[in-house]
């Protein structure tokens, strides 16, 4: 059985295999041929057979479906010498599983060999049973089992096949019939029928200890000879210890029944446990220290159920106390945990209190495991007395902590926190450190108030906080099902009625901020909460009627606006231009009567309050520049940008431009009328540079950013060329990368200042982790005299860089496609608004990203293939495949399939391959090639002239 | 109750794997890979024990040994004790250690047929079976003379036939 010689020569073919692609070739190779050789093949011999079945066993194990011979394997089991029914077993118990079709056909055979008087038969029978039979089994085959457990021979085997059946159906094993036939198992001396027999009444009194009373003190005498090392055979002791499985089975056994009455039994266990507690000690032998707490725990866990006396109790807590603190990390680990458990009994938390140091301590263990162990800890024995030194101490691990801890430890940090701060300023401080750590929480945060909205009555208080995080962050959710902008609206909207006035004004900020949010735009959602803003616009209390009025200018002008500049939202957020434009409104005068050029609060509620009538009408009305300044706030961040040029209105003077930058925007902060904008559009230079490896990033009256890239499998070197254009030096100069967490990026240091008129070339190391389509973002400033400069740059480390094409024949293709069966690994999707390609032009798309079209391989012209090979770090080399059909009467629509061996690879590429071809504004210059198309005019302020000495302009030549 | 019993090398080539609940086999494929990602970032002298819940579902635990080149993992849920695993793992290692004295990652490679075999002595559905090291190796032996004798019927060179043949 070992001694295959086909099996180590397939094995060694595979290791030879060059990367996944070869090996999937090779084992596609070998199920064929398996697969003829059992059609044609009537006289295999039992050895070719079981040949073959190892062969595919390991294709299995690599990943591979194997999704035949199962009809042979299942015929094999009735076969009537050992070789193929060993075969028959090996196979069917790997390949088929309980809710297969085919094993019903096997009963039968199966319970011949049971009943039947070979030994080895009713071995192997048992072994299939034992680990793949489903309900059927269990119905017929456990009285059949039951009775092999009480005759002399695989009594292992059999209690355990029972206890399978019994897991599958709990009524074919009843406590009145089985209980006294269990207690007389639990008679037996051999200590390997004991294991089998205590794991068949862990299982059985886990489901309901009722009836096995009667096994309890069999329990206590078998757990009394193996800690006394009575009648143990050598073979059976582990590292010195009596087989601590045994012992750890029986203490677990123990701790299903809820107490122990008899004062004899009782007694003898705690003998017994108190000798187990007394009599371990630490000691070299990491095997025999394992062994020897394996006991020691068990025996813990089983003193903390049976709520000892206080004495034993200490005891117990003393020892734990001396686990936590020792150099063996699993003791440590267990120790903590059960610290936790034992924080359950009344009166311990105060000594555990003691240990408080040594568990801060573990908090920064090296190990992950024994730090959540730690935290777990820390939050349970948390109270009104301690809580101050333990959230403080969450809150300083919290900046240290790794990214996977976080979340939980802020949650954690924050429930103590509200539970059992002493004041409220301090809790006050607590949170505000925790929001101010915790970019992550803010998606977690919206999502737990959007769950806290499907409750029927909710506190007044809790629909405000709901209202503002969701209007606030709702938008971070946009994906989740029940999260649109729309269904959010709908589900803060039906509060309205029950709320009092003061919060109706709070709601309607959401409501703007969920309209301002919704991408793309909702004209639905916009009509519903105009319909809104309207209705409220002549309400008796200002405020609301205030906050309407305001509103519905703002949301409508911005409408307007779009529609002037005849751009959708979408478009002019791909641009990236600043979006303060909101606060830049100019107040014009209400009823003929100019205003106050600065309102304060009251003022601007009583002039708008009087003209009713006039305001809804009123488009040309601007809401009031210190109230719209204070929700424009948080409404800048994310507000489709607004282009200044094309509408006349005038900054305000005392408070021109907000401190709020947009996320991309390039915003001087002081010196407005040196505002620095850039130079041509950065979308359209970074979508010309995900296509090629070298061009100008950005650029702007003082400094031009160039990029060259070099790429090779998962690895990519840019380099940036910072270019200053002018004739004195540009200063603080920062570039900071933020990373995605699929990419590692290493940027080499950014000099502090750029001479004049000089360049300077900042290499950046790029390794790619897995695939993904998330962007790597340079966070780029500098100052020019004393105005700061800063953007935000997306960086062309896309997931097309990571590709390398590749072309394939159709004999290469066709099985790799064929093995690619559905999702994960194959999708499918019909793309529409696909924007109309003639086909030449869709395959010069797919060539220009790097995935290669294969001509000539699908029989229908109208249907393109295409192949590519991605490079990351944990898939290694990857094939991937794709195949576009394309519906000649209709271009924008299209049926996109894309395959890989990666199911998280599959999926991005196929989401990147929509994403280029949906007809969204920077898709459509995708295609061109050279030079970045100048923004629209409007945006753009005129661009000064380029000197002909300037370096950048020379770089961008070089480039 | 053991749930799965996985071997891989430090490169994340499974060796072994078996799972004593049904899972589809991309299932399988992607909990290796997980683990594998996991168990690789995990320093040396720290503990045994890996939190998996968001792998392996609520109540699950796992521990590991790394010997060499090679990771063995037990995945079980809250029915067993985690030292008692652990010393599982180390019977396990001591009978390959005997099988093929001074056990490597070769002979687990090419001996995956047998590696099974002893798997199957020691867990049985997910329960221990058997935890004599001296024991497993008798039963292993049993199973391979029955096999020999079949063998030799049915005219395999002897040299592929015997039980530890083909090393």
């Amino acid at each position: 059985m070992s001694g295959m010689r086909g099996l180590s020569v397939f094995i060694s073919d595979i290791r030879n295999c060059q990367n996944k692609e070869a090996e999937r070739l090779r084992v596609d190779k070998e199920l064929g041929n398996i697969r003829t050789c059992f059609k044609n093949d009537k006289g295999l011999t039992p050895y070719k057979k079981k040949k073959y079945v190892w062969k595919m066993l390991y294709i299995h194990m690599l990943g591979y479906d194997v999704d035949f011979g199962h009809m042979e394997a299942v015929s094999l089991i009735s076969a009537p010498k050992y070789p193929e029914k060993q075969v028959g077993y090996i196979v069917t118990s790997c390949l088929l599983n309980e809710n297969h079709d085919f094993l019903r056909l096997a009963i039968n055979a199966v319970r011949n060999d049971i009943i039947g008087r070979n030994e080895t038969y009713q071995c192997l029978a048992l072994t299939l049973v034992g680990n793949i039979g489903g309900r059927e089994f269990a119905e017929s085959l456990a009285p059949d089992v039951q009775k092999l457990l009480l005759q002399a021979s695989c009594k292992e085997k059999a209690a355990l096949c029972l206890l399978r059946l019994f897991r599958k159906n709990p009524d074919v094993v009843n406590a009145d019939g089985w209980a006294d036939r269990m207690a007389q198992l639990l008679d037996e001396r051999d200590l390997g029928v004991l294991t089998s027999s205590m794991s068949l009444l862990v299982s059985l009194v886990s489901n309901d200890y009722e009836g096995y009373s009667s096994c309890l003190p069999k329990c206590v005498k078998i757990l009394e000879r193996l800690a006394r090392n009575q009648d143990v055979p050598q073979e059976y002791t582990y590292y010195g210890i009596p087989s601590p499985w045994l012992q750890v089975k029986t203490m677990r056994a123990l701790q299903y029944f809820p107490t122990i009455e008899d004062p004899s039994t009782r007694r003898s266990l705690f003998e017994v446990l108190q000798r187990i507690l007394m009599g371990t000690d630490v000691v070299k032998n990491v095997n025999k220290n394992n062994a020897s707490h394996a006991v020691l725990f068990e025996a813990l866990s089983l003193v903390m159920h049976l709520n000892a006396e206080k004495e034993m109790m200490s005891q117990c807590v003393a020892l734990l106390g001396k686990f936590i603190s020792v150099r063996e990390p699993n003791i440590r680990y267990l120790g903590l945990e059960n610290m936790t458990r034992m924080l359950m009994i009344t009166d311990a938390q105060d000594i555990i209190k003691k240990h408080q140091p040594q568990i801060i301590t573990s908090l920064k263990d090296p190990d992950i495991s024994i730090r959540r162990r730690a935290l777990d800890l820390l939050y349970g024995m948390c109270d009104v007395s301690n809580a101050k030194g333990i959230v403080e101490e969450l809150l300083q691990y919290l900046s240290t902590a790794e990214f996977s801890m976080r979340e939980e430890l802020s949650l954690k940090a924050a429930i103590l926190a509200e539970k059992f701060a002493p004041d409220l300023s301090w809790y006050v401080d607590v949170i505000l450190q925790l929001i101010d750590n915790a970019e992550i929480l803010l998606p977690y945060a919206a999502s737990k108030v959007r769950e806290y909205m499907d409750k029927i009555a909710i506190h007044e208080t809790m629909v405000k906080v709901s209202a503002y995080i969701l209007g606030e962050y709702g938008h971070l959710l946009a994906r989740r099902p029940g999260c649109s902008a729309r269904e959010l609206f709908g589900i803060l909207h039906e509060k309205l009625p029950t709320v009092s006035s003061p919060t109706i004004p709070l709601l309607l900020s959401t409501y703007a901020k969920l309209l301002m949010h919704a991408q793309p735009p909702d004209i639905e959602l916009q009509k519903q909460i105009w319909n809104v803003f309207k209705k409220y616009e002549s309400s008796i209390d200002v405020e609301i009627q205030q906050r309407a009025v305001e509103y519905f200018e703002l949301t409508y002008l911005v409408e307007d606006v779009e529609d002037t500049a005849d751009q959708s939202a979408i478009k002019l957020r791909a641009q990236q231009l600043p979006s303060n434009a909101l606060v830049l409104a100019d107040p014009q005068p209400v009823n003929g009567t100019p205003p106050p050029l600065k309102l304060d609060h009251e003022s601007a509620s009583q002039t708008q309050s009087q003209p009713n009538g006039d305001l809804s009408k009123a488009q040309s009305q601007i809401p009031s520049a210190d109230l719209v300044g204070e929700m424009v706030d948080s409404l800048a961040i994310e507000a489709p940008p607004v282009d200044m040029g094309s509408h006349q209105r005038v900054y305000r003077e005392e408070d021109g431009i907000p401190d709020e930058v947009d996320g991309t925007a390039i915003v001087p902060i002081g010196d407005q009328a040196n505002k620095v904008e850039p130079i041509g559009n950065i979308t359209e230079r970074f979508n010309a540079l995900c296509l090629k490896d070298s061009g100008v990033l950005y650029e702007d009256p003082y400094i031009q950013i160039g990029v060259k890239a070099e790429w090779r499998g998962h690895h990519g070197r840019l380099v940036l060329f910072l270019g200053n254009k002018v004739t004195s030096p540009l200063t603080s100069v920062q570039a900071l990368i933020q990373p995605p967490a699929h990419l590692k990026l290493e940027l080499s240091l950014v000099p502090d200042t750029i001479p004049p008129r000089a360049q300077v070339q900042c290499p950046l190391e790029v390794m790619n982790i897995r695939p993904s389509r998330d962007v790597a973002v340079l966070d780029f400033s500098y100052k020019f005299g004393t105005s700061m400069v800063s953007a935000k740059l997306r960086l062309p480390a896309v997931l097309n860089k990571f590709l390398q094409p590749l072309q394939l024949t159709s004999e290469e293709f066709f099985p790799q496609w064929r093995s690619l069966s559905g999702p994960p690994l194959k999708l499918q999707e019909v793309v529409r608004g696909v924007r109309p390609l003639s086909l030449p032009e869709m395959e010069n798309l797919f060539n220009s990203f790097r995935v290669t079209i294969c001509p000539g391989l699908d029989p229908n012209p109208n249907n393109l293939v295409a192949s590519t090979t991605f490079y990351s770090e944990n898939t290694r080399p990857m094939l991937c495949l794709a195949r576009i059909e394309t519906d000649p009467a209709d271009r924008t629509q299209l049926r996109l399939t894309v395959a890989s061996g990666d199911s998280t690879l599959t999926f991005e590429l196929k989401e990147f391959i929509k994403e280029q071809l949906i007809a969204i504004p920077m898709g459509s210059r995708a295609l061109v090639p050279a030079v970045p198309v100048p923004a629209a005019p409007l945006a753009q302020p005129p661009s000064p002239a380029v000197d002909a000495n300037d370096p950048g302009a020379m770089l961008a030549g070089l480039l | 109750m053991i749930k799965a019993v996985m071997m891989m090398n430090t490169q994340g080539k499974p060796r072994l794997a078996k799972f004593y609940d049904f899972l589809p086999v991309e299932k399988q494929q992607e909990l290796i890979r997980s683990v594998f990602s996991v168990l690789s970032s995990r320093p040396e002298n720290v503990s045994n024990f890996l939190e998996i819940d968001s792998l392996f579902g609520p109540d699950s635990r796992l521990v590991y040994k790394h010997y060499a080149t090679l990771y063995f993992v037990l995945v079980f849920d809250g029915s067993e004790n985690e030292l008692a695993m652990l010393d599982l793992i180390q019977v396990l290692v001591e009978t390959l250690d005997k099988c093929f004295s001074n056990v490597c990652e070769l002979d687990i490679v090419f001996n995956y047929s047998k590696m099974h075999t002893v798997l199957d002595e020691i867990v049985f559905g997910g329960q221990v079976l058997e935890t004599r090291s001296d024991e497993i190796m008798k039963a292993v032996e049993e199973i391979s003379k029955l096999e020999a004798a079949s063998n030799s019927i049915s005219l395999v060179p002897k040299s592929v036939s015997g039980w530890r043949g083909g090393r």
